[in-house]
């Protein structure tokens, strides 16, 4: 073995450092806008409205830079990123997988029950799948594209300037971005919404939340890899594994079991104004049900800071895209506005 | 009677003589301090080459370039034929104890030796023989099955001379070999060296215990702070050095002015006038005193010892 | 009996490897670690039957060592992730340590650079020494997590849950776990052929174990700091939560795969630097 073979290998090796390095760093790197043929927003909205969600598998990264307060046990609630796993075998049927660290949360759905497990303290809660409606189950239609952004556009598009913004790729597809920008009447924080909306399946890939003020997107959710076709059946059951505890849900729908949507529970919340400024005023949740889930519930009486004014007093949350209002009385208020609305709705 | 001793005799040997190791040119030097300077010198085939100099003479340094463990700064290093990049090829067919034996203290010499046998190209097959064998050959096999950590800094001697000895080899290089021995030991080194030559291989061993070097070597290299002062032949350059004679003579005075005279080069020794060899032969001499008229009792020629060639070596250099 | 060859000029390399890993496991530091390693699931096994089934007061337990709770088969996997924090990299980096810096110290380099062991051989040699380290350290864990899981902590007859909920039969558990093991082994790797590299530069084996050690735990400081989080990527202990993934359903390949090529890229590093020193080194 010469002297020059071992330079040759010592280049060599130096040259697989610097490619594994360059893989181990490299970002996915921003592709090129794919050319697709022009389509209206109004089209393009509808078919995403008409569309119905096949079955898939994905990965969905959150990016989150909301600014909201680090609530125990719900990582992907607090600034951040965090990947999902997400599967839908369509007609309801859904499993989404939240690891974080040591633990999991998963969400399984089989058209007609809803599990939710968490590995944390190995409890399965059963409810019936409400509504029946597509994608992924429970408390997910947050973080599913599907769910959230079709909630996005049927829910903004009167009051606001709807267009296709060029392309994108998302998840290694080819997708029509669809911007919804408040009109200049809304009082709101929010600045932009994007979905991005695969090409072939009409299938929202990417919900993309910009705040007024900043650059950077508030939230971000969106696929980071999507497989179209059928999926495993036996992913969409769920059988609660030996030494479970096994309860029903707690509150209607579901919806207050994982503690994120305070003032849902019990009886739903007022609408106040449409719209981006569409304000939501509720109550907190009752004491003993706090008692029950100490570490799903966020203790609000910590968060925020004072105010008062005519509508009484209370502590303000400030988030760069909502603004929550907890007054002492036990009523909350929240919205995508500034906290001026949320006092002139209060004070209704 | 020839003279000029202090010139170094280098033992280079002629085209087509056997050399069991070469080096030309070498030199060493680690940051500003020169270990080893310009050194040329043949071991020839068949030698048994002292290697002396007094401690940080660069003896260690010189058979660490010889066997490859250091890299030399200039000049070539050839062994049992091998040469540069092709140096460890020669390896197998080298026995070595540098700088101390070095074993593992949680493993008994056997398993220490039976270690290293694993690693010699030249054994082939079953090791417990060869390693018995060594073992024997060195008066370890009584604490064969002890762990290193419990022998006497002898008993590591041995057994690092038992390691070189492993199999046969071509060339031996034993680096102060009778360090921590008692005499016992002493001798059994003397008798494995004799061994060693009788056998035919070329030994190289460096000590700085010149009784050592006289009673086993044929051939001697004399360093100093990094240079060769001499090598060759041990007789020769006793020979060499043996040169001259002891006048004794009452009339010491009378002697030297004689002498002068005729041209010898005489000065007050110890029982008399002693003469280096000079351009006159000893009949001359012994003429020039009776001619003068000095009473001799006895004119002796100096036998020379490898003591004293290596202090005149040294002091002189210095 | 014994026959002299006079073609080769190095030993066969499987002898040489076979004595190295006789001389690794005959060390007595290293079966002391391999002890240590041993008692890790058995002291999780025992603490958790001590303290009870799920919803004992284990939940603020690391979150691992809870799951085991009635889910014996989790033992090893848990035993393993936890080892990893800092016990099977201190063995990889005492045997690294030994193999080279260690072997300097003893004078013995020399006697296996002069017999002679080629240099790259030697430390191909080397490598194989802490690759059986890292496998008996790793095998210790596991099987010894499997038998105490089963005997200690039982479970739901043979089967896991995971952290999903599903319920794996005894042919997938034990794959999980064979698979963590093999996925560790490789993480391990990557730390000892650093250490090796290390090892080849000095002769004093505790620089060696200090170097891994404070590696390990400056890499864990930078992972802890958010405005590096660039260099997470980077770190070899940012995969290192990914061994966890075996216990999720259906099984995510994706941390397992980056975090392995990541070991593998330190892998190559390491062994390219040693070799590169060992060329060179003075024996």
């Amino acid at each position: 073995m010469g002297r020059r073979s071992w330079v040759g290998a010592g280049l060599g090796a130096a040259l697989v450092g610097a490619v594994g390095v360059g893989l181990l760093v490299a970002p996915a790197g921003a592709a090129a806008a794919p050319p697709l043929p022009p389509v209206s927003p109004e089209d393009l909205v509808s078919s995403v409205m008409t569309a119905r969600p096949g079955a898939f598998a994905g990965e969905v990264d959150v990016d989150n830079a909301l600014g909201l307060p680090a609530v125990p046990g719900v990582p992907q609630l607090a600034n951040g990123t965090s990947t999902i796993r997400v599967w839908s075998g369509g007609e309801g049927r859904g499993r989404v997988a939240i690891p974080s660290g040591d633990s999991e949360r998963t969400l399984v759905s089989d058209g007609t029950t809803r599990w939710s497990y968490d590995s944390r303290d190995r409890t399965a809660t059963r409810a019936p799948a409400g509504g029946g409606r597509g994608g992924p189950p429970g408390d997910a239609g947050a973080q599913d594209p599907t769910a959230a952004a079709t909630q996005a556009v049927a829910t903004l598009r009167q009051s606001s300037t709807v267009t296709v913004d060029g392309t994108a790729e998302v998840a290694g597809r080819a997708a029509y971005q669809l911007v919804l920008t408040p009109l200049p009447t809304e009082r709101t924080l929010l600045r932009e919404v994007r979905v991005a909306v695969d090409a072939e399946t009409r299938q929202p890939l990417e919900l993309t939340v910009l705040a007024q003020g900043s650059g950077e997107p508030a939230l971000q959710v969106g696929f980071s890899q999507i497989t179209y076709g059928p999926q495993d059946p036996a992913l969409f059951t769920f059988t609660p594994p030996p030494g479970t505890t096994v309860r029903g849900a707690p509150g209607p729908d579901g919806q207050h079991r994982d503690g994120q949507r305070p003032g849902g529970d019990g009886q739903r919340p007022t609408r106040v104004g449409d719209g981006w400024d569409t304000v939501l005023i509720g109550r907190a949740p009752q004491p003993q049900q706090g008692q029950q889930r100490p570490d799903g519930a966020p203790d609000l009486s910590t968060l925020g800071t004072p105010v008062s004014g005519p509508w009484g007093a209370g502590r303000v949350i400030t988030t760069a895209v909502a603004t929550v209002i907890v007054t002492d009385d036990g009523r909350i208020a929240a919205g995508a506005v500034p906290q001026q609305v949320l006092t002139e709705a209060l004070a209704r | 009677m020839t003279a000029a001793t202090s010139a170094p005799q280098p033992v280079t040997a002629a085209p087509g003589d056997a050399v069991a190791a070469r080096v030309r040119g070498l030199r060493k030097t680690f940051g500003a301090t020169v270990a080893i300077d310009d050194v040329d010198l043949d071991v020839p085939a068949g030698a048994v080459l002292g290697m002396l100099g007094p401690n940080g003479s660069g003896k260690t340094t010189l058979i660490r370039m010889l066997l490859g463990l250091t890299r030399p700064t200039a000049g070539t290093v050839e062994l049992l034929g091998h040469t540069g990049w092709d140096l460890a090829a020669a390896l197998p067919d080298v026995g070595a104890l540098v700088e101390g034996p070095g074993f593992h203290p949680f493993l008994t010499g056997r398993d220490n030796l039976l270690r290293c046998a694993a690693a010699e190209p030249r054994l082939v097959g079953d090791a417990r023989g060869p390693v018995d064998a060594a073992l024997e050959r060195v008066g370890l096999a009584d604490a064969a099955r002890r762990r290193y950590r419990g022998y006497s800094l002898g008993m590591k001697q041995r057994l690092g001379l038992a390691a070189a000895l492993l199999v046969p080899r071509r060339l031996v290089v034993l680096d102060e070999p009778t360090n921590g021995l008692d005499p016992a030991g002493t001798r059994d080194v003397r008798r494995v060296v004799a061994e060693l030559r009788d056998a035919g291989a070329t030994v190289l061993l460096s000590s700085h215990l010149l009784a050592e070097v006289e009673a086993v070597c044929s051939h001697v290299a004399v360093l100093q702070t990094g240079t060769l002062l001499v090598a060759g032949e041990l007789a020769a350059l006793l020979d060499a050095d043996a040169g001259g004679l002891v006048v004794s003579t009452p009339d010491v005075d009378d002697a030297i002015a004689a002498l002068r005279a005729a041209g010898a080069p005489a000065h007050r020794a110890e029982g008399g006038v002693a003469v280096p060899p000079g351009p006159l032969e000893a009949p001359q001499i012994v003429a020039a005193l009776v001619g003068a008229g000095v009473a001799v009792w006895e004119v002796h020629r100096r036998r020379a010892h490898l003591e004293e060639l290596f202090a005149r070596l040294t002091e002189e250099d210095a | 009996m014994t026959t002299v060859e006079q073609a080769r000029t190095t030993a066969p390399f499987g002898r040489l490897a076979a004595a190295e890993v006789r001389w690794v496991l005959r060390r007595p530091r290293t079966l002391v670690l391999f002890a240590l390693l041993a008692l890790v699931p058995v002291a999780i096994g025992v603490g958790i039957a001590l303290t009870g089934g799920p919803g004992g007061g284990d939940r603020d337990g690391p979150g691992l060592v809870a799951a085991v709770a009635g889910n014996g088969l989790v033992l090893p996997i848990a035993a393993l992730s936890l080892a990893l924090a800092l016990l099977l990299p201190l063995t990889v980096a005492t045997a690294a340590a030994d193999a080279l810096a260690g072997e300097a110290a003893h004078s013995t380099l020399r006697g296996l650079l002069l017999a002679p062991v080629g240099r790259t051989r030697l430390v191909a040699m080397k490598g194989v020494g802490v690759l059986t380290v890292a496998v008996v350290a790793v095998l210790a864990v596991a099987v010894v997590g499997v038998v105490t899981g089963w005997i200690v902590v039982g479970g739901p007859s043979g089967t896991m849950i995971t952290l999903s909920g599903t319920t794996l039969g005894l042919g997938e558990a034990l794959g999980r776990v064979a698979l963590v093991a093999g996925w560790t082994i490789v993480q391990l790797l990557a730390v000892a052929a650093v250490a090796l590299a290390v090892s080849a530069f000095t002769e004093h084996p505790l620089v060696v174990l200090a170097a891994v050690l404070g590696g390990l735990i400056v890499f864990g400081v930078l992972a802890a700091i958010p405005s590096l989080e660039w260099l997470q990527p980077l770190l070899l202990t940012s995969g290192w939560g990914a061994g966890t993934d075996a216990l999720r359903d259906p099984l995510p390949l994706d941390g397992l795969a980056s975090s392995t090529l990541r070991a593998l890229v330190y892998l190559v590093l390491g062994a390219a630097v040693t070799v590169w020193r060992m060329r060179r080194r003075d024996g």
